[in-house]
């Protein structure tokens, strides 16, 4: 899943803010502190993608914490949040050109500390921090009509959360998504209509391009399991590729079902297992799938027995307890939900989010 | 002025805009020349479909009310004047309308009786209408689709063209507003005797509008403004032939231009919708018999970025149409008018992203409209209406309607009504001939709309009037078409919608020799909902209000008139919109004020209106359907002169 937890060594830089917050409180305050957070991309065109949030051992949400707080909306599709120390990065796109942004906020509190517009942010497509000084987002630039949609290369921009500016843009090429760091490398994925079939390997200690890796089809880079590989899918294609010398060391289909698409994976805690989304349309273009799970010593993909029989818009494992948060979305016009499994696929509970949820992020 | 319209226009169509202005100013010297005997004589329309309209609500808006909005837009004017709800998408954008709690597909938009809704889209953009293009404005509540076809469900505006004979003047007009926003118009009223028999009654309009919006803030409340331009041109040409016996021919030509971009200045992400309407009209009235032929022309442009590869879309619709009144009289105080008819509509439409490069269906209506009146209290209307479609048809689409007066005496008037209609609405060439996504097998919708009505005027002493009017109304609507997403936006007909609502309005004015004063309030209560579940998660949204239906719309409008000299005031309260369909979101109401001063006076001949407006006085902070912010308090001035022709 492409929602990250950042890394949980604390690197001790401590912000101007934090600094004339109280420093010597071990722990922070705020509404925020703990929990889980739903990320609803919202209604394109109505810019009303939002943030929820609910305590773990609660059944509601707030539905849309940044206004709860700030009194205004974010204003615009929610693309991505994380958090580094006690700063929150929120992607905003919205419908209109140039009226894109990041949102940097207190993480605890979700009170708005900065934000970054264009042309610094076009298009933010996926954010992982890494550092104070090196929180990178994936941005299209910007964007045309179809067919002739992707009509700028993209980029990946460097915000120093100090400063809370961009300080570095690294040229990539066109469509590109999520992104997944590991050992002082970001690999960069492209969104399945991009019509590029690179993954592009960023060096996060030069913020250099080092490789592009060729597949089949569009790649998305989903995490690293707990033998260090980092795991890929393309099309139907899943991939393990050694992290450190960048060979692919293994391929296998997922389904040999030309009509299915796979998605939404999500590593358990263990990173010793995969769940992940396969789903195809009916006569009627009606979704229907089911989620699966595949351990990363198997020797197959095994889509007979679905761990949940039905399809989400984003998976997720909550580090805390184990269980897996499911997003749903009946529709761009209502309210999504987070459901709750057990790792069995057996059902807990569901809680109404935003407008098409479709990841979590855990605190 | 004449030099300013002609840089505008140059661009578009040099040779035919020098031989317009040569007409208005040839028409002009000899206008000059004639004498005016008919000067008041009133152009006869072709075909009032009021007339059959017993037990509807209906609302003229009169000349007077118009000529205060000469720059604005319809939206402008129907949002303070009536319950009509807007989904606007910001100044100079966007602006679809639901009436009476329905979608913006179920208002028909007539333009001197034929429907200038988008074929396409099956809706008008009131953003794209100047109140300058057209001389009355109907608003006609309720479902009225059997007496004026599909799309008449929530109910219809009706705009007419008609040359007011009682001036012949060229008119030049010019107004000025913040955030560097313009708009001017210059236009011509004239009559002319051709030969003994035949009289020629002619207006000539040309408007045009830049907005800039150059906002002196980028955000309110840390809210953005969405930066946009739009800038709007047209052309307006009404002729009446009128012969001293029984002939009377009307030709109407009405082209108009809007070019809106979102964020002009991002030159590589900035967005263009350009659409432009040719709508030529000629009607043929002989007696009691009438003919019609039209041809309307939609175009729209749609692009980003260097505006190289634009989306084109051409819609044509050719209309015809005949129609035959009488009327029969029973006694001395009871008759009866029959309008019997047909019309046949003609679309060809060529849309990049349809089934075929050109696709065409044809339309023929047939209807029977009737009027009884029985005494001089009672009017009954029995109207039926059949409508054949390519490939499928519309049932039989009938409406009863009656008019009572309950008390009539010098100082009082009691009326009450009401109506039951059936409605219908034909799907949009969209709905059938999108290329995945349409359904060329999609139902047509259809529903009941039942309503009454009552309403007085009382005439107090001291010229003062006070007038009541409640209305209460029932519509539900079977078939109402969804681009479903749960099925990747396919089209289906999956919903029913019932929309309940009370209408009141309480007027009082005084009139005396040198001062007028007056004061309107009108209330709305409109409910409407989704009644059928579909899947399993749509259950969350029956029951639940449609989308940017306020259910609450309250409006206050006073004014004070001095001689020449009046100042207006605009209240309009609108609750919160919901944004979802389960509810869940919604935008919060607020609350406007505009005011407006306006004076008239003369110079030599010339008759000057001056008028100033500020809009928005409390400075409200409201958003609109896009989620910007709209703009803060903000003016205009404007200055008109009226030039009558010299009359011997």
């Amino acid at each position: 899943m492409k929602k990250q937890i950042s890394n949980l060594l604390a690197i001790t830089v401590l912000s101007a803010f934090a600094w004339s917050c109280n420093q010597s409180d071990p722990k922070p305050k705020g509404d925020y502190v703990q929990g889980v957070f739903a990320i609803n991309e919202g209604n394109f065109t109505s810019n009303d993608g939002s943030i929820s949030f609910f305590a773990r051992e609660n059944t509601t949400s707030d539905a849309d914490i940044f206004s709860t707080v700030n009194s205004r909306a974010l204003n615009g599709g929610i693309q991505g949040y994380s958090v580094f120390d006690d700063k929150g990065v929120i992607l905003v796109d919205n419908s209109a050109s140039g009226q894109d942004k990041v949102e940097i906020v207190d993480a605890n509190t979700m009170e708005s500390l900065a934000s970054i517009g264009t042309p610094d942010i076009e298009n933010p497509r996926d954010v992982v921090a890494v550092s104070e000084s090196k929180v990178y987002v994936s941005c299209w630039g910007n964007t045309g009509t179809y067919p002739n949609f992707f009509i700028s290369n993209g980029y990946v921009a460097v915000i120093d959360l100090e400063t809370n500016k961009v300080t570095k843009r690294i040229a990539v090429s066109k469509g590109i998504e999520n992104m997944i760091y590991d050992n002082g490398k970001l690999f960069v994925g492209r969104v399945s209509y991009s019509g590029s079939n690179y993954l592009t390997v960023i060096n996060t200690a030069t913020n250099e391009v080092i490789r592009e890796l060729g597949f089949n089809a569009s790649p998305t880079p989903i995490g690293v399991d707990a033998n260090g590989n980092l795991w890929v899918q393309a099309g139907l294609d899943l991939a393990k590729i050694n992290p450190t010398t960048l060979e692919i060391v293994s391929t296998m289909k997922i389904s040999s079902d030309a009509s299915k698409t796979a998605g939404n994976f999500a590593f358990s805690n263990d990173r010793r297992t995969l769940y992940f989304v396969l789903s195809y349309y009916d006569a009627n273009y009606v979704t229907h799938g089911a989620t699966y799970k595949y351990g990363i010593n198997e020797s197959q993909v095994n889509v007979s027995t679905p761990v949940i029989n039905r399809v989400f818009t984003g998976l997720a494992v909550d580090p805390l307890q184990g269980l897996i948060y499911a997003a749903v979305t009946p529709s761009y016009a209502q309210a999504g939900y987070a459901i709750r499994y057990r790792t069995d696929g057996t059902l807990v509970d569901s809680i109404k989010v935003g407008i098409a949820p479709t990841g979590f992020y855990f605190r | 002025m004449y030099n300013s319209i002609k840089k505008r226009v140059s661009s578009k169509g040099k040779q035919g805009i020098y031989a317009l202005l040569m007409l208005l100013l040839c028409g002009s010297k000899v206008l000059g020349q004639t004498d005016s005997i008919q000067l008041n004589t009133v152009v006869v329309k072709g075909f009032s479909p009021q007339k059959y309209m017993a037990g509807l609500k209906i609302q003229k808006l009169d000349s007077s009310l118009l000529a205060q909005y000469r720059f604005q837009n319809v939206m402008d004017l129907l949002s303070t004047q009536t319950p009509l709800a807007f989904r606007d998408y910001g100044p100079g954008q966007l602006s679809t309308v639901s009436f009476r709690g329905t979608s913006s597909n179920h208002t028909a938009v007539l333009w001197n009786g034929l429907n200038i809704n988008s074929p396409s889209l099956g809706q008008t953009d009131f953003s794209t209408i100047p109140v300058a293009s057209f001389e009355e404005l109907t608003v006609q509540y309720g479902s009225a689709a059997s007496i004026i076809g599909s799309d008449a469900v929530g109910g219809s505006l009706l705009l007419n063209s008609n040359p007011t004979l009682k001036n012949t003047n060229i008119t030049v007009g010019h107004k000025q507003g913040s955030f560097y926003n313009n708009s001017s118009q210059l236009s011509a009223n004239y009559d002319l005797k051709i030969s003994p028999k035949w009289q020629l009654y002619g207006k000539t309009v040309f408007y045009q509008s830049a907005m800039f919006n150059k906002y002196p803030y980028q955000e309110r409340k840390r809210v953005a403004l969405l930066p946009s331009e739009t800038f709007q041109k047209g052309f307006v040409q009404d002729i009446t032939l009128k012969s001293k016996g029984n002939q009377v021919i009307n030709a109407h030509i009405w082209i108009t231009d809007n070019k809106l971009t979102l964020t002009p200045d991002e030159l590589q992400g900035r967005e263009l919708t350009k659409t432009t309407a040719y709508r030529t009209l000629v009607n043929y009235k002989l007696g009691d018999f009438s003919a019609r032929t039209a041809w309307i022309r939609d175009v729209i442009d749609y692009g980003k970025g260097d505006y190289s590869d634009l989306d084109h879309a051409v819609i044509d619709k050719f209309s015809n149409r005949m129609e035959y009144e009488f009327r029969k009289n029973i006694t001395s105080k009871s008759f009866v008018n029959f309008h019997v008819g047909g019309e046949h509509n003609h679309y060809r439409a060529s849309l990049v992203n349809y089934v075929d490069p050109i696709v065409t269906e044809n339309r023929l209506d047939a209807f029977l409209l009737s009027r009884f009146q029985i005494n001089s209290r009672i009017t009954t209307s029995f109207n039926f209406r059949k409508a054949v479609i390519t490939k499928y048809s519309p049932p039989i689409t009938p409406s009863f309607g009656t008019n009572f007066v309950l008390v009539q005496n010098q100082n009082y008037q009691l009326n009450i009504r009401g109506n039951i209609s059936r409605s219908y609405r034909v799907p949009t060439l969209n709905e059938r001939y999108w290329n995945e996504l349409g359904n060329p097998d999609i139902k047509p919708e259809f529903g009941w709309n039942k309503e009454i009505g009552i309403e007085d005027s009382y005439a107090i002493a001291n010229n003062q009037k006070l007038q009541t009017s409640f209305s209460f109304y029932h519509n539900r609507i079977h078939d109402w078409t969804y681009w479903n997403p749960a099925k990747s936006y396919h089209v289906e007909n999956l919903q029913q919608v019932l929309a309940q609502g009370v209408e009141g309005t309480i007027g009082w004015q005084q009139n005396a020799e040198m001062w007028q004063l007056g004061i309107q309030a009108a209330y709305s209560y409109t409910h409407t909902v989704q009644e059928k579940a579909y899947d399993s998660y749509s259950s969350e949204v029956v029951g639940k209000q449609l989308m940017y239906v306020p259910k609450h719309q309250f409006n206050l409008n006073g004014f004070v008139q001095f001689q020449q000299t009046a100042l207006r005031i605009y209240y309009q309260g609108i609750s919160k919109r919901f944004t979802k369909a389960d509810n869940s979101r919604y935008l919060d109401g607020y609350n406007t004020i505009n005011l407006k001063l306006s004076t008239k006076f003369n110079f030599n001949s010339v008759g000057l209106e001056l008028q100033g407006q500020i809009n928005n006085v409390l400075d409200t902070f409201y958003l609109n359907v896009r989620n910007f912010a709209m703009p803060g308090r903000n003016y205009s001035l404007s200055l008109l002169a009226i030039l009558p022709f010299k009359k011997d």
